[in-house]
């Protein structure tokens, strides 16, 4: 009875708080967005991207806490410098990957420890670790306003119609970099696009689920997905599928236990892939052992 | 049947030379080839076919004036759909997340895919079984035929290969070579580098011999195999 109350009361909350409606729009848009990019970055072995994006990410965000709380600039978010930070923290790893050919993984610790040295310097010069921090953090996706609802909205339109039109030119440069260049594919020009897109979601989802966290919101989806998916557009749907449930189960149950919902949301997620690992070992285990029973038996 | 294809693929090296770093690996080699020609290369480890392949698919920087496809020098050419390559190893590609055979046979033509021509292509090869397998489950040889395929995605009117039989089974060396010279007969340029010029069981017209980057190169009609070709 108590857990059906519960169950109502979320849905309630759902139609009559307008907080919630935003909240669980963000979350499944960025649930949906998160997964699919994530992809082609872990096919490209370029999983710790997202991790160094976020970290320059904060830098921005920092950055423009300062500029309106100590300077009072009219700049209205910070996380639009956010987002610009998180761009130029994308063409900062691709030029740095460029420069460092054989060492190319060496570009994204650089970015990190840039975005965390100028997120401490300017943390403490606009007033300390206030709630604002603590939300880039750790994700206030109940905080989220109307009009970061249609920024996102806005985003995951154009994003997925560039996904949607140049899926064959995405796919072949993150299987296989060098075909792709003797198909005469620009790849240049489409790791900067893609990188720009990678930069953009990180920072939406910044608001889902916090600085420190994003990063498993594009990877572990993915992670789980592999174990499991036939083929790659399987793999990318199974992917999206155990994201989104990630994100609208992570909402109910830290709406229920009262308890942050970006952790709640990742330790979902998490809890999948353990899930998957673990049942797709017993199947394995379970199907030799048929194999060898049927071989004996003939 | 050269029509077929609509075009040329002649190709002319002007004295190149490459190297790496401080390591000069191609010394001042020169050659031609007309449309339609069978060139095997050949030389010992290290003795540079790899890399002058990779200067031909402007994979490697050659200095300006060097090579010429369809005279058209190569910082020029934009064409690259018309060449096929098979690389000698697959480091490049990412073989352990899932995508099936026909997955990448489909994204790898960038125009509109026929599928008739995608599924009698897979059946040439071999490897219609395959097609909805993931790439991760196939053995070296079967792999090998899926990148051959994928070569042939485009209908090229060069295909390069390189060493495509290392890791492949007598009998589908046999079948593979048929295949070879089949392209071949139908008009494609074929580029192929082997270690091994007594088991290319190839209708080639020309010999490349590789030497500590130096290359002489024969036409097959010159040479005296002593019945072994």
């Amino acid at each position: 009875m108590d857990t059906f109350f519960i169950y109502t009361s979320f849905i309630r909350a759902l139609i009559e708080r307008e907080f919630m409606q935003y909240a669980l729009v963000t979350g499944v848009l960025i649930g949906f967005l998160a997964p699919l990019i994530g992809s082609f970055v872990v096919i490209k072995r370029l999983s710790m991207i997202a991790d160094t994006l976020s970290h320059f990410t904060l830098a921005g965000l920092a950055i423009g806490l300062f500029f309106i709380n100590i300077l009072r600039l009219p700049l209205g978010d910070p996380l639009y410098l956010g987002m610009i930070f998180a761009v130029i923290g994308a063409l900062l790893v691709e030029v740095l990957r460029s420069y460092y050919k054989n060492y190319k993984e060496i570009s994204m610790p650089m970015v990190i420890s840039l975005g965390t040295a100028l997120s401490a310097l300017f943390i403490s010069l606009s007033g300390g670790f206030t709630s604002s921090v603590f939300n880039y953090l750790f994700g206030s996706i109940l905080t989220v306003s109307r009009q970061f609802v249609f920024i996102n909205i806005a985003a995951t339109i154009v994003i997925v119609s560039l996904v949607i039109a140049f899926y064959k030119q995405l796919v072949i440069i993150s299987f296989d970099e060098t075909y792709a260049r003797l198909l005469g594919i620009k790849v240049g020009i489409f790791q900067f696009f893609t990188t720009i897109a990678l930069g953009m979601v990180i920072a939406l989802a910044i608001e889902t689920v916090g600085v420190l966290l994003v990063s498993s919101l594009m990877i572990i989806p993915v992670a789980a997905a592999m174990k499991v998916g036939r083929s790659f557009k399987n793999t990318l749907f199974i992917a999206i599928v155990f994201s989104e449930t990630s994100v609208i189960m992570g909402l109910w149950l830290s709406f229920v236990f009262r308890i942050p919902s970006g952790a709640t949301i990742v330790l979902f997620n998490i809890t999948i892939l353990i899930m998957v690992v673990i049942l797709k070992k017993l199947f394995k285990h379970q199907l030799i052992k048929k194999k060898q029973a049927d071989e004996a038996a003939s | 049947m050269i029509c077929e294809r609509n075009g040329l693929m002649r190709i002319k090296v002007d004295n190149l030379s490459f190297g790496y770093d401080y390591r000069t690996v191609l010394k001042n080699i020169s050659f031609s080839i007309e449309s339609g020609d069978f060139l095997v290369i050949v030389g010992n480890n290290g003795s540079g076919k790899s890399t002058l392949i990779k200067c031909l698919l402007g994979l490697n920087k050659v200095p300006d004036k060097r090579i010429f496809l369809d005279d058209i020098e190569l910082h020029d050419y934009r064409q690259w759909i018309n060449i096929g390559y098979v690389p000698q190893r697959f480091d490049d590609f990412n073989y352990e997340f899932p995508i099936t055979v026909n997955e990448i046979l489909t994204v790898s033509k960038l125009s509109k895919v026929d599928e008739d021509e995608k599924l009698s292509l897979l059946d040439r090869m071999g490897i219609l079984e395959l097609q909805n397998d993931n790439i991760n489950n196939l053995s070296g040889g079967q792999l090998q035929r899926v990148f051959i395929t994928r070569a042939l995605m485009n209908n090229p009117r060069l295909l390069i290969l390189d060493e495509p039989t290392a890791g492949v089974d007598a009998g589908n060396i046999e079948s593979f070579y048929r295949m070879v010279n089949d392209l071949n007969s139908d008009g494609v340029t074929i580029i192929l580098i082997s270690h091994d010029l007594k088991n290319a069981k190839a209708n080639f017209t020309h010999i490349m011999h590789l030497d500590d980057g130096r290359a002489e190169i024969s036409n097959i009609c010159d040479i005296d195999f002593g019945g072994e070709s």
